[in-house]
């Protein structure tokens, strides 16, 4: 019986691995949205910063997507 | 033809589409299209050769010659090469990090060229979607910037990364065991997994709706009126092709960004 559901539970954990990168990822963008409106002139900067939080956010929903691979 | 619509058993004699056996596939190296002594050509290694003589091929026929007026072409390869230069490797390792210049160029345009592959018609396969490539890309960075972080600061460079002389006493094991294995096992398999799960996800995505939406509508002598679901599929699938355009492009840039920080993490190990 469980060996019957063991793909669908590693989706499940998929999902539930892409739940707290995907809330850190919209505090990072929105907050880098924030300052790119309050100070335009150092968007650049801010930019490239929020693309490196990004990365680093995403990294747990990335080991969350090898499971699919090895479950 | 009721197979398309229900899908259920996965029958190979009939030809519905289904999903794969085992995605070991995107692991291993399938049989060779032809060989040249020990040397076997894949699909995907006829692919590397020509993603690298379209990089060689831009940057030669972009920057020959030193004309005073460059051509419209040279202009846009100069200001590609100009980004790579000064807004990333200047602009994150320092003014040193014109030494990493060509390094991080010749990365951010075998990834970015082997990425619009997947967009490129009667080509439609990401390079970096078999895991080989990215992983080599990745080890790349790894051996350099553990190599860099070495020759500039011998011994300092591990003993800062066990011990952090900036936590409390009471955290430094613990700190120090997070950032080893976070430095030299974490960022390599992030920056490959990364790179590779997003062409990966985006060619399904693209294969999926594009060939359900031709599925359907090419069964239209079949099912009749009920062919008219493959539109939408098709058009949205149409829509997709442009969102990887832009997921390609930026893969490529947030791997070489994070090559340039992981670089400079080993040339200024302090901030």
């Amino acid at each position: 019986m469980v060996e019957e559901l063991k793909g669908a539970i590693a989706l499940v954990g998929y999902g539930l691995a892409a739940i707290g990168p995907g809330i850190g990822i919209g505090i990072v963008v929105g907050n880098a949205i924030q300052a790119m409106a309050r100070q335009p002139e150092a968007a650049a900067e801010a930019r490239t910063t929020m693309f490196l939080g990004i990365a680093f956010t995403e990294a747990l929903a990335l080991i969350g997507f090898v499971l699919f691979f090895i479950a | 033809m009721i197979s398309i619509l229900a899908a259920a058993g996965c029958d190979p004699a009939e030809e519905i589409i289904c999903a794969p056996a085992e995605v070991i596939e995107l692991f291993e190296f399938k049989d060779a299209l032809f060989s040249i002594g020990p040397l076997h050509f894949t699909r995907t290694v006829v692919l590397i050769f020509l993603a690298m003589f379209i990089v060689l091929a831009i940057l030669y026929f972009g920057l020959r010659g030193n004309r005073l007026v460059p051509t419209k072409f040279g202009t846009a390869v100069e200001s590609l090469v100009g980004f790579v230069r000064n807004d990333v490797a200047i602009g994150i390792i320092g003014p040193e990090g014109a030494r990493y210049a060509p390094y991080l160029l010749s990365l951010f345009l075998f990834i970015i060229v082997g990425n619009l592959f997947e967009v490129t018609p009667f080509i439609n396969f990401p390079l970096n979607s078999r895991m080989a490539i990215p992983l080599f890309l990745a080890l790349t960075t790894w051996v350099i910037f553990v190599v860099i972080g070495f020759v500039k600061h011998k011994h300092h460079f591990l003993l800062d990364i066990v011990w952090p002389k900036s936590v409390p006493v009471a955290l430094r094991p613990l700190v120090g065991l997070i950032e080893l294995v976070s430095i030299f096992i974490l960022r390599p398999i992030t920056l490959a997994v990364r790179l590779f799960a997003n062409m990966v996800a985006g060619h399904l995505m693209l294969t999926l709706l594009l060939a359900s939406g031709w599925v359907f509508m090419s069964a239209v002598g079949d099912i009749g009126a009920r062919a008219i679901i493959g539109v939408p599929w098709f058009v949205f699938g149409l829509g997709i092709f442009v969102f990887e355009i832009v997921v390609a492009i930026l893969q490529a840039y947030i791997f070489t960004l994070l090559s340039a920080v992981y670089i400079q993490t080993s040339v200024h190990p302090a901030h």
